[in-house]
């Protein structure tokens, strides 16, 4: 209740104080193109008792921003990931396809940590929309297991913002750790013929650590090379979910490699007062 | 704002400690994969109360004779062997060099169905063919379609076609021997044009586990007629089986039965595979006719209608089934 309280008063005082200066800070939105490859580990005992070992592809757009009611303090972040991964079996005669899409929304409030010039702790959390499916050719009747997911979890992140040499760097560290939501998932031996059928009992779950698992952490450096930066990163990405008797896991270690940037909305006028402040949700 | 930040990386650094689910391994050699296969079966295979089969007790009698100097296809007949126990032509094992199968099914009882027979002396070679589906008029003005897989996409415009050329036909034959199933949708496109209103077709359950009893409640299935800008057939049907008519054949020959008219395997299968590459298939989800009963044995032809193919006959070229069944469409108490 307490901290339900202090928030509220940083947001009015933060209204208050836009509103006695009479200029708005320019909250710059901080997007990134993202290209990420590496390898996959598949399994899912609903398609085969075995472990999958591949590759990993996927394509990420990435924005984030100042929050309009108090820009100093709170950022959004919007995601969206296209992922590919292809893997064999340990024999090696059998592939397995994950496609999945992922979608995710989440607001974090921000640190300056006193004493180490540069470094911002982030904290808050984010929803996540995920959908996809695994593809086992082999199989028959059960050739696929999809997967949906809403979650609601934790996310933060330590961005710290340095030079080397005369170059400008950003290096984030960000974990996102799902806590509770609800997913799908077949009956242990339930053929989607079934589904088709019209059984739907039974399919939705609610998710918690227990049945559903999931640590996504994400290793960025910006280098701020001029108006475009390149952004190099690693992405290490479980996820691990039991119901119904069916193991599901994806773990995926991945490079990552894009483009990133910060672009400003202009007010009408096609002017900036001078007196404006420049509020970046992730560079200094 | 410490102890916040504590709060976040303590709940950020405590999942990893609780480890992921776990998924169960085998060695890659001989007895790591028998040990897979009987595992995977013992844990999806759903009949073994039906066959009577003591599972535990199988593997008591097989696992001693896996020895680590096995090589391939030794080690491939000795489970083929192994799954043969549970007698049920939906349990093969497919391995790059061979493909185990139980025959016994059908191989224990006459053919009943010759095609060449059916093709030379009642069609005389001049038949159509739509869908997957071979049609023609006989000669006493009955119709007759053979359908020799479920696997042949078949839609309504198809049915709808074969049926309006039957339609001065005083019946119509749909001959399914040696149909040794495929796709279930297809059973419902075709009985959709046989019935006047929605009929329960069956039921299907699933394993909820994999305990040998974890088993759904049945969930109840039903067809709905096709709609009337469709060609419906209410006249006499006849359904020619043979002990070769399986899996979605056998679904839709214990749908017609209670329809108009006069095999086995109803078991869905589901796949999986073992470590070193194989993979195998088995009946996981058990569907029951419309009466609640168990057709993974067949269905036994309507009474009065248990007609074999005399091969003398047919040598001459008279296929008895066939004949009997057009008997049948003739005959004034059909």
């Amino acid at each position: 209740m307490k901290r339900l309280r202090s928030v509220i008063l940083c947001i009015v005082s933060a209204l208050a104080v836009m509103a006695a200066d009479g200029v708005k800070p320019l909250r710059p939105v901080t997007a990134a193109y993202t290209l990420e490859a590496g390898s996959s580990h598949l399994s899912d005992t609903y398609l085969t008792p075995l472990k999958y070992s591949g590759q990993s592809f996927a394509l990420g757009y990435e924005r984030m921003q100042a929050m309009a009611f108090s820009p100093e303090r709170w950022v959004m972040q919007l995601s969206g990931r296209l992922g590919l991964d292809r893997a064999l079996n340990p024999a090696r005669n059998a592939t397995m396809w994950d496609l999945g899409l992922e979608l995710r929304w989440g607001m974090m409030h921000r640190w300056d940590i006193s004493g180490v010039d540069g470094l911002r702790l982030y904290g808050g959390g984010a929803t996540v929309l995920e959908a996809g499916a695994l593809y086992l050719s082999r199989n028959g009747n059960n050739p696929v297991s999809a997967r949906a997911s809403w979650t609601v979890g934790l996310t933060g992140a330590a961005v710290y913002n340095f030079r080397i040499s005369r170059l400008p760097v950003c290096l984030r560290y960000q974990p996102m750790l799902p806590v509770t939501g609800a997913f799908f998932s077949p009956d242990y031996g339930e053929l989607y013929y079934e589904i088709y059928l019209g059984n739907h009992s039974g399919l939705a779950h609610a998710a918690w650590f227990g049945n559903y698992f999931r640590l996504d952490n994400l290793l960025t450096a910006d280098l701020r090379l001029g108006s475009t930066n390149l952004r190099l990163g690693y992405r290490a990405d479980v996820m691990s979910t039991k119901v119904n008797n069916i193991v599901t896991r994806r773990v995926t270690h991945s490079f990552v490699i894009g483009v990133s940037g910060e672009w400003l909305s202009l007010p009408r006028s096609g002017r900036i007062s001078d007196n404006a402040k420049i509020i970046s949700a992730l560079y200094r | 704002m410490g102890k916040s930040v504590s709060a976040i990386i303590l709940a950020c650094v405590l999942p990893l400690f609780t480890s992921c689910h776990e998924v169960e391994e085998w060695d890659q050699d001989v007895v790591g994969n028998f040990d897979a296969l009987w595992t995977v079966v013992d844990q999806h295979y759903c009949f073994f109360e039906e066959k009577d089969v003591d599972w535990d007790e199988v593997y008591r009698r097989y696992r001693p004779r896996v020895t680590s100097e096995m090589r391939g296809l030794e080690f491939f007949n000795l489970c083929a062997q192994m799954l043969d126990e549970l007698k049920d032509g939906h349990v093969n094992l497919s391995s790059s060099f061979k493909t185990s199968y139980y025959r016994k099914w059908w191989s224990d009882y006459p053919q009943n169905f010759d095609e060449r027979l059916v093709e030379q002396y009642y069609l005389r070679f001049d038949y159509s063919t739509v869908g997957g589906i071979d049609y023609a008029v006989l000669r006493d003005n009955v119709g007759y379609m053979r359908y020799p897989s479920f696997s042949y996409p078949v839609g309504h415009s198809a049915i709808d076609a074969i049926l309006s050329q039957f339609a001065l036909c005083k019946g119509i034959i749909i001959d399914i021997r040696d149909n040794g199933g495929g796709d279930m949708t297809n059973v419902g496109t075709i009985v959709s044009h046989f019935i006047g209103e929605r009929i329960l077709a069956g039921s299907i359950c699933h394993k909820t586990g994999p305990g040998h009893n974890d088993f759904s409640e049945p969930y109840p299935y039903y067809y709905d007629p096709v709609d009337n800008s469709r060609v419906r057939w209410i006249k006499p049907v006849v359904v020619l089986v043979n002990r070769s008519t399986f899996s979605a054949a056998n679904n839709f020959v214990s749908v017609m039965q209670y329809l108009h008219t006069i095999g086995g395997g109803s078991g869905m299968p589901f796949s999986s595979e073992i470590p070193c590459g194989w993979g195998v298939r088995m009946s996981a989800c058990p569907v029951y006719d419309a009466r609640g009963l168990a057709t993974e044995n067949g269905v036994d032809p309507s009474e009065g209608c248990e007609v074999d193919l005399d091969p003398v006959l047919a040598l001459t070229g008279t296929d008895t089934m066939l004949d009997f069944a057009v008997a049948r469409i003739l005959s004034d108490d059909f």
